[in-house]
């Protein structure tokens, strides 16, 4: 678009500061982060908040955080609930949504309808909270992948990909006496799997984020996931579990931790996970924006 | 169809069976769901009569008619704690909103397609991040000692001030804080609904001698008026969700009583002071009012915009 648009303008210099400033406000504290999340004891003293790189660059922290007998098992406890979580979701969103796409299915408008009703009402956080206790999960890893196994919103964007599978191909299949599980896996997933994709995106996120049920349900130390433990020493302020490194450190390398540099490190490793698939995410959520702004 | 309907002479009920008979796999498809909705929707919501009972851990539950919803109604906390989810939902909803129509519209301006892309890639990032992180972000950015906020004010010779634990400072670090997570994000729709005007409309406009400004007027901003509608009517359903995770991050002693919402105060209830019984009945109150409001705004966008929540 290229109509009415002169070479240089004072307006498109402008724009282009306001943009920057915007990119810098999410730039630089993030990398700040980063940045303290390297540094010594002495060199966190020295540090600015728009500093952008760590002064005395020392790997201390991430030994301590990586050391510490409660931050690697809460590391592996929110790996193990994202990927196992995700997986329930995606098996049985996806099994639904193929049911209540199929046109033959007697009882599809109650189901449809059920559905709405779930998504709109949420009982709230002490009759749930009950449930998990009248199932006796508490402590368990499945309380938190059970609570969050669908999410009706997710549900209903897949039942939209899912619809778009040509139905006389289906059909086709049918006539030839393929079975739905048949249908399902090798007609309806690979052709919706960017809907497919994208909800797993949104739920691999939403459980690598989550925190609060994991706080709630998983009560012993050795049970608790990495966002609970951030949550603790950065937002509660309480680091008492993250000095309970000290008979793995002599003295002088406990002198030479800043707890400050040290919570940006633990926030950093639970940061990290989601800025790798942060390119795909982009891809699968956003390409049409995007793509669509680049073409212009 | 007539004829095959001669063949096989059966009433429509048996019919009927036997089409679910045939399409036994798809049930057994949706069971999994359906399981999940009776054990953790259901069987909470048959929970939830415990508004009107007393609780008892291993026993049954005694009744308590209104009980609960009167200590609610008589104690001046509920509504403090409900304006002050009124004030912070307005806050997100209605005061963010311009600003991320406007992000989409300049953004839309921008003429460099690499720093457009510059600025997609860094504003969408945040609302990937948890309020845990994001919490720990702004603590480290608003912190008195080494914050950059209060970096820059040492500058100009001001005091450090403590923005988390100032009653007056607080809101305007939750509204920083959802604008800085959610500016990017919350413009796309708007940045699509721009990116699928039709180029004939700005050439059109261009070739009657119109101005960048009279294009955005004229042309822009009518592509924006349905997802500013429904967007915004769709928000409104969700104004008793101030946004509990946000809140409960940000949120600590000196400042919870200007911050704490519904949510917050459900979950102090039921889980600091064990008080089971009112929790659960906020959360009734909540969960139906809350029904009937998304009821409510669905009606409206869909009369409107032709778009629901659904």
């Amino acid at each position: 678009m290229n109509v009415g648009r002169k070479r240089f303008s004072f307006g498109q210099m402008l724009l282009n500061v306001f943009f920057l400033a915007i990119v810098l406000t999410v730039a630089v504290p993030v990398i700040n982060l980063a940045a303290r999340s390297f540094a010594s004891a002495k060199g966190a003293l020295q540090m600015h908040g728009f500093s952008l790189w760590p002064s005395d660059p020392t790997l201390l922290n991430y030994q301590v955080v990586f050391s510490n007998r409660l931050i690697l098992p809460s590391l592996w406890n929110n790996i193990i609930i994202t990927v196992l979580g995700t997986a329930v979701n995606l098996l049985i969103t996806l099994m639904a949504a193929y049911a209540v796409t199929r046109p033959r299915l007697v009882g599809k408008k109650f189901f449809m309808g059920f559905f709405i009703v779930m998504m709109l009402f949420n009982p709230g956080l002490m009759p749930e909270y009950l449930v998990v206790k009248q199932l006796k999960l508490i402590d368990s890893m499945w309380s938190v992948i059970l609570v969050g196994a669908v999410n009706v919103y997710y549900l209903f964007i897949l039942r939209r990909f899912i619809e778009e599978v040509p139905e006389s191909l289906i059909e086709a299949a049918r006539i030839d006496g393929a079975s739905h599980l048949r249908i399902l896996f090798s007609i309806v997933i690979p052709l919706a799997k960017t809907g497919i994709a994208t909800i797993a995106m949104f739920y691999a996120v939403a459980r690598w984020n989550e925190y609060f049920k994991a706080g709630l349900y998983l009560l012993s130390p050795d049970k608790t996931t990495l966002q609970v433990l951030i949550r603790k020493f950065v937002v509660q302020g309480d680091i008492t579990d993250l000095i309970g490194f000290s008979n793995m450190m002599n003295k002088t390398e406990l002198a030479n931790v800043n707890y400050n540099s040290l919570k940006s490190a633990a926030i950093v490793v639970g940061v990290a996970p989601i800025l790798l698939i942060y390119p795909f995410a982009l891809k699968f959520y956003a390409t049409d924006v995007m793509e669509g702004g680049v073409k212009e | 169809m007539q004829t095959s309907l001669k063949q096989r002479p059966k009433s429509k009920g048996q019919r009927i069976l036997t089409r679910i008979w045939q399409d036994r796999v798809l049930y057994l498809l949706l069971a999994p769901a359906m399981l999940y909705f009776v054990f953790f929707r259901l069987w909470p919501i048959w929970n939830m009569r415990l508004a009107f009972f007393n609780y008892k851990a291993r026993s049954a539950w005694t009744w308590a008619g209104m009980k609960w919803f009167e200590i609610i109604f008589s104690s001046n906390g509920f509504f403090t704690i409900l304006g002050n989810t009124m004030r912070i939902s307005f806050m997100k909803y209605v005061l963010m909103f311009p600003f991320s129509v406007a992000f989409a519209i300049l953004l839309n301006e921008l003429r460099s397609s690499r720093m457009r892309r510059l600025v997609q890639v860094s504003t969408y990032l945040p609302h990937f991040l948890s309020w845990v992180v994001i919490a720990g972000i702004f603590i480290n950015i608003l912190s008195p000692t080494g914050g950059i906020l209060n970096d820059f004010r040492a500058l100009f010779g001001l005091p450090a001030v403590d923005y988390m634990t100032q009653k007056e400072t607080i809101m305007g670090v939750l509204f920083a804080s959802s604008l800085w997570r959610s500016l990017g994000w919350d413009s796309i729709i708007y940045f699509a609904a721009i990116i699928g005007i039709n180029q004939s409309l700005y050439e059109a406009a261009y070739m009657d001698g119109a101005t960048r400004l009279q294009v955005i007027r004229y042309v822009v901003l009518p592509a924006l008026i349905t997802p500013m509608v429904t967007t915004f009517i769709l928000n409104l359903g969700f104004f008793l969700d101030a946004g509990f995770d946000q809140v409960f991050n940000f949120t600590n002693d000196a400042v919870n009583s200007t911050i704490d919402i519904l949510d917050t105060y459900i979950y102090r209830l039921g889980l600091t002071q064990g008080q089971y019984e009112v929790s659960t009945a906020v959360g009734l109150l909540k969960g139906v009012v809350g029904v009937v409001l998304v009821l409510i705004t669905h009606g409206v966008s869909k009369k409107l915009t032709g778009t629901g929540v659904w």
